[in-house]
């Protein structure tokens, strides 16, 4: 199923020659990515000591795969609209990032070998939340329950808690380092940076299908729109980051928020303006060479 | 200890009971109502529902600040459902208000044929082809319990979550995961609900609460255990502030 779909791509693809700037997820397909994003999020979460621009590469990858988890759940028609299951992941999210931490805290959740530091302690929240987003995806789509009807809704649900909790996580650990509560408490959550990074990495994942929603809509192009918002997610948390640990962690984050923005929304751009039809400028806003 | 563990548990249960009644009671109108074509409110079950939660949150966290220890769980979780029925009182009072001075409609039902509250017929207001408009009295009574509802739960949750009695955890803590447990609750009531829905007098409310709130139990139960399993770390508990 999934090689089918690759080399349909494929075909559009070369039907179209004279695309010139092109990113593409034919490899990463639906589980390759979710394999891809797993593996590498649990990495990136469970070392706190990493650089915090790569636990920031890591974040986007956790982003994207939630985008394409809410894609393929949503974009059967949920009946609520796309952003209710965003922020349903975000939701869960919470609980979980805040049980990892809470278990990370403790003597036996952080091994610390050579001077490095290995949280394991987080991989509980996000294996509770695996569970309960499998439990709430059975009662969505089960015969007895809701009966929702939609193809894949137990593994998308279950792909979105474990996403949200990694998200929460690796994005605590960039601004403060470390998974020790006395540390998390009051950077993360008594300030209120909590509020921020729910709703930023709900619209991560819930942006890019609610905008490009429709008949022609295409995954590549989808996805591009999700690493875009983790560059936007990447600027504000290195400037809390820069308040937080230091500028020495802080400013390569926003230096390389910026350049994922930039590039991914004018590759994003471009795709839109390839694959349509027409398009005519309104001359209110300089369009990439439209 | 373990009585306040179960405790939480049980609280987290109730709380997270109410709030699926609240999402079901809620008039929700969507897209249609937004062209005043549906009954209700023009936005989704989720957006209007965490609205009116975190109002709640709000004032019963201002309440709950009165106390220096041990905060009242009743007069807190109370001050919640004000909070949220206040929320949605304006939010329909002033939806209605565009809709009759605005858009010219008059609010009615689209899917009874007799308001259950005034006994006022609703068949002859309702423009045809149309789902009903506006937020008749029957919906703006079924949004206030549903305010209260939701507001009661959501606050039981943070109350119980910050109190030093049971959890103490620290405010800001208590108060995004309270919001957590809500939202992950309201969603799975929002998908039961599908779309649309006018409050208790709608007959897809009868139908569907049963489904709801078996759905909801099991989520709860789970997020319980979940925050049971946090608070026995220990790591969160004195949270400072």
């Amino acid at each position: 199923m999934g090689e089918e779909e690759v080399k349909q791509e494929e075909k559009e693809e070369k039907a179209k020659p004279k695309e010139k700037f092109k990113i593409s997820f034919d490899y990463f397909n639906e589980s390759r990515l979710g394999i891809f994003a797993l593996i590498i999020g649990i990495l990136v979460a469970i070392f706190p000591g990493l650089p915090a621009f790569i636990k920031a590469i890591g974040m986007m990858i956790v982003f994207v795969w939630g985008a394409d988890s809410v894609r393929k759940t949503a974009r059967y028609g949920l009946g609520t609209g796309v952003p209710s299951i965003g922020v349903l992941a975000m939701g869960f999210g919470i609980i979980g990032g805040i049980t990892g931490i809470a278990v990370a805290s403790m003597s036996f959740g952080t091994l610390v070998v050579g001077g490095v530091e290995i949280a394991f302690g987080v991989l509980a929240g996000v294996a509770l939340l695996a569970l309960l987003g499998f439990v709430s995806g059975n009662l969505a789509n089960g015969d007895k329950f809701i009966n929702m009807k939609i193809p894949g809704l137990e593994r998308g649900m279950t792909e979105l808690g474990i996403a949200g909790t990694l998200v929460v996580l690796i994005e605590t650990s960039i601004i403060t380092g470390t998974y020790a509560i006395t540390s998390v408490l009051p950077n993360v959550i008594n300030n209120g940076v909590i509020a921020v990074i729910f709703i930023i990495s709900a619209f991560a994942m819930l942006q890019p299908l609610n905008t490009c929603l429709g008949a022609d809509e295409r995954r590549g192009r989808t996805l591009l729109m999700s690493i875009e918002i983790g560059g936007i997610a990447s600027i504000i948390l290195g400037l809390v980051t820069a308040l937080t640990l230091s500028a020495v962690q802080g400013v390569p984050l926003i230096v390389l928020g910026a350049v994922i923005w930039v590039v991914f929304y004018r590759a994003y751009m471009k795709a839109c303006m390839k694959e349509a039809y027409a398009v005519k400028g309104t001359g209110l806003i300089k369009t990439l060479g439209g | 200890m373990i009585e306040a563990l179960l405790l939480v548990l049980v609280c987290i249960i109730i709380g997270g009971l109410l709030s699926s009644l609240a999402v079901h009671l809620m008039p929700v109108g969507g897209a249609p109502a937004a062209m005043s074509t549906a009954t209700g409110i023009a936005t989704g079950c989720v957006m209007l529902m965490t609205g009116a939660a975190v109002t709640g949150l709000f004032t019963a966290s201002t309440v709950a600040s009165f106390w220096v220890t041990k905060p009242n769980v009743i007069l807190v979780a109370l001050s919640g459902a004000v909070g949220s029925m206040l929320m949605m009182g304006f939010t329909m009072f002033v939806g209605n208000l565009i809709y009759i001075f605005g858009a010219g409609i008059v609010p009615c039902s689209g899917r009874v044929a007799v308001d259950p509250i005034t006994k006022d017929s609703q068949t002859e207001y309702k423009t045809p082809r149309t789902d009903g408009h506006g937020v008749p009295t029957a919906s703006f009574v079924s949004g206030i319990l549903g305010g209260f509802s939701g507001g009661f739960g959501g606050a039981l949750i943070y109350v119980v979550l910050v109190s030093d009695s049971y959890a103490h955890f620290s405010v800001a803590t208590a108060g995004i995961v309270a919001m957590g447990i809500f939202i992950a609750n309201a969603i799975i009531a929002a998908y039961n609900i599908g779309g649309t829905i006018e409050g208790f007098h709608d007959p897809k409310f009868k139908a569907r609460i049963r489904t709801g709130l078996t759905c909801s139990l099991i989520v709860s139960v789970l997020c319980g255990v979940i925050i049971v399993i946090a608070m026995l770390t220990g790591t969160l508990a004195g949270g400072v502030m």
